[in-house]
């Protein structure tokens, strides 16, 4: 494959237009990204006037790996690993709705203890996630020590999750009709160990990040987005959440085991940039509570229904979501009795977030832009597929 | 032979000053730069190489999903910081080091050589994760470049997909090595 390399102009700062006086109007075009000293691979071209943000353009797609055209051309199960590659921050989370889908229209029944193995798996991720999007959102602002406590903490959960399933992040765990292999013996009690030390050290970060006045003054107020606007654009997880909106699908529509569980949906109704990072720190405390009650209740048993070597799906399609820790996360299957899906189709929660973000940055200040952006649980893997 | 050279009671020499035996001066020259290129080479060679070794610092550029194990091997219990390595520096112009975290894409590659045009001698660059390699899991996708060795040049692969923090550890200690044993320019 030979590739051209193109020095095309990226727009970098031009003044743009005159008024009827033949006067600049003074609206400078910024391109930002996609190197830039945030985080992500991600280009945002802004239009400012003075230090106003007057509109700003997203350009996402610089990741864009064609992941749902390559479902087309592999079996159910040689789609798993690339699959979770998009968010490997939080793997289970993404391949959760696949293997659910591929269970329903391939009609693969799951045993009781896969289903608590999985809800463990899903939560231990969304903390493994939130932790690591709090430690960048630490060193967005100017607050290092905000990056080292998370990135330290997610360790020990990474340390959880690599001994059930033998990987650091990307897990592959969740197979259609189970998970790959049952925890070992000492996973319950060290998991128990683990989670109520990181619940304890969850109320550390308040003290330090959340009660912090040069955080508070960065982000209280910031980027509001009221309810109803947050319902129109069509956010998700806890942008919407944090908007006043109770929607979570573990409650809607609940799957697996998450019906049998006790856990509230964390809602405020601020909207603003510390809103959408509080709730995330929240949402942690649940998850705990969520990963200790599945641990309590877990029966003991088969992990894993055998299957044939290349299942096939009856025709038809399938659509599936579940809560991922960025939000609504749905996959849309369409068999035609194959061993291959004749269609995959990914609804990812950060690209949903993209016309949130250029809704909320219209009319902030430049140098609200990072915490408004991060606060998004914005992902650009994720979102360009 | 320094002192023979520069010493007063060789008159002829003196001359060449004047443009008298241009030739004769030519060589007092050429030898004197050998000698001190002999004499000052290797000690500021290494002091060169020790420093360019013990600070690199890459540019803060992601292509995709491995720069989460990069922001991981800053944390704490990795802390590629020890090795001189600071994690999510801004400015390319202050860096030396690149690090192509994962995948690098049809609409990527252009920029990422701009980038690396635009980052100032000397240079390395670090191809992270079996996608950077080869395209990965993503060899027949139609928008993946099949690594990024044709893109610009990698002085250390690091395999994995991703790969562990310790695994990108060591691969920042090859190259490190490989600063070591190279003559500095």
């Amino acid at each position: 494959m030979g590739l051209e390399i193109d020095r095309e102009r990226i727009p970098g700062f031009d003044v743009e237009g005159k008024d009827a006086d033949g006067m600049d109007k003074g609206i400078l075009t910024l391109s930002v990204g996609p190197q830039h000293p945030g985080s992500g691979h991600f280009r945002l071209i802004v239009k400012v006037d003075g230090d106003i943000i007057v509109e700003a353009l997203p350009d996402p797609g610089y990741v864009h790996r064609g992941e749902e055209k390559m479902c087309e051309y592999r079996n159910y199960i040689q789609n798993i690993p690339h699959l979770e590659r998009p968010m490997i921050a939080d793997s289970c989370g993404i391949l959760y709705p696949y293997v659910l889908a591929v269970e329903e229209i391939c009609n693969i029944p799951v045993p009781e203890r896969a289903k608590y193995i999985r809800v463990i798996m899903a939560e231990l991720n969304r903390c493994i996630f939130e932790l690591y999007w709090l430690g960048i959102y630490g060193i967005f602002l100017g607050h290092s020590t905000m990056f080292m406590w998370p990135m330290a903490d997610r360790e020990l959960l990474i340390d959880l999750a690599e001994m059930a399933s033998g990987a650091r992040v990307t897990h592959a765990y969740f197979v259609p009709g189970g998970v790959r292999n049952d925890v070992p013996d000492a996973f319950p009690e060290k998991a128990k160990r683990h989670l109520l030390y990181f619940r304890n050290r969850l109320k550390e970060y308040k003290d330090i990040f959340y009660d912090n006045p040069l955080f508070q003054a960065r982000t209280v107020g910031v980027g509001i987005l009221r309810r109803e606007d947050a319902i129109n654009l069509g956010a998700t997880g806890p942008v919407l959440r944090a908007s006043g909106v109770e929607h979570d699908i573990r409650k809607v529509e609940p799957y697996d085991v998450y019906d049998e569980l006790d856990f509230k949906v964390i809602t405020m109704n601020e909207g603003d940039s510390f809103a959408r990072a509080y709730v995330p720190w929240l949402e942690m405390y649940e998850s705990v509570e969520i990963a200790l009650q599945a641990l309590e209740r877990m029966p003991s048993g088969p992990v894993r229904t055998k299957l044939g070597p290349n299942p096939k799906g009856a025709v038809g399609e399938v659509f599936k979501r579940v809560e991922a820790a960025r939000g609504e996360l749905a996959y849309y299957l369409v068999s035609d009795g194959n061993p291959k899906p004749y269609r995959v189709k990914l609804s990812v929660p950060s690209f949903r977030e993209i016309p949130v973000m250029a809704h909320l940055l219209k009319g902030a200040k430049l140098a609200d832009m990072p915490s408004i952006y991060w606060s998004m649980n914005y992902w650009p893997v994720e979102a360009d597929r | 032979m320094l002192r023979e050279l520069l010493s007063p009671k060789r008159e002829s020499s003196r001359g060449a000053l004047d443009g008298e035996r241009p030739a004769n001066f030519n060589i007092l020259v050429g030898k004197l730069s050998e000698v001190l290129v002999k004499a000052i080479d290797k000690p500021l060679g290494y002091a060169i190489n020790w420093g360019r070794l013990w600070s690199l610092w890459p540019v803060h550029l992601e292509t995709a999903c491995c720069s989460l194990e990069f922001g991981a091997a800053s944390g704490p219990r990795y802390d590629v910081e020890r090795f001189g390595i600071i994690e999510a520096f801004g400015s390319l112009r202050q860096c030396d080091l690149m690090v192509i975290q994962g995948t690098v894409t049809r609409k990527m590659a252009p920029r990422v050589r701009m980038i690396y045009d635009q980052m100032p001698e000397p240079k390395y660059v670090i191809a992270m994760g079996a996608c950077a390699i080869t395209g990965g899991l993503y060899f027949d996708s139609y928008n993946v470049l099949p690594g990024i060795d044709g893109v610009i040049p990698v002085d250390v692969y690091v395999p994995g997909c991703p790969p562990r923090p310790e695994t990108l550890i060591q691969g920042c200690i090859l190259l490190q090595e490989k600063i070591k044993r190279t003559r500095f320019r």
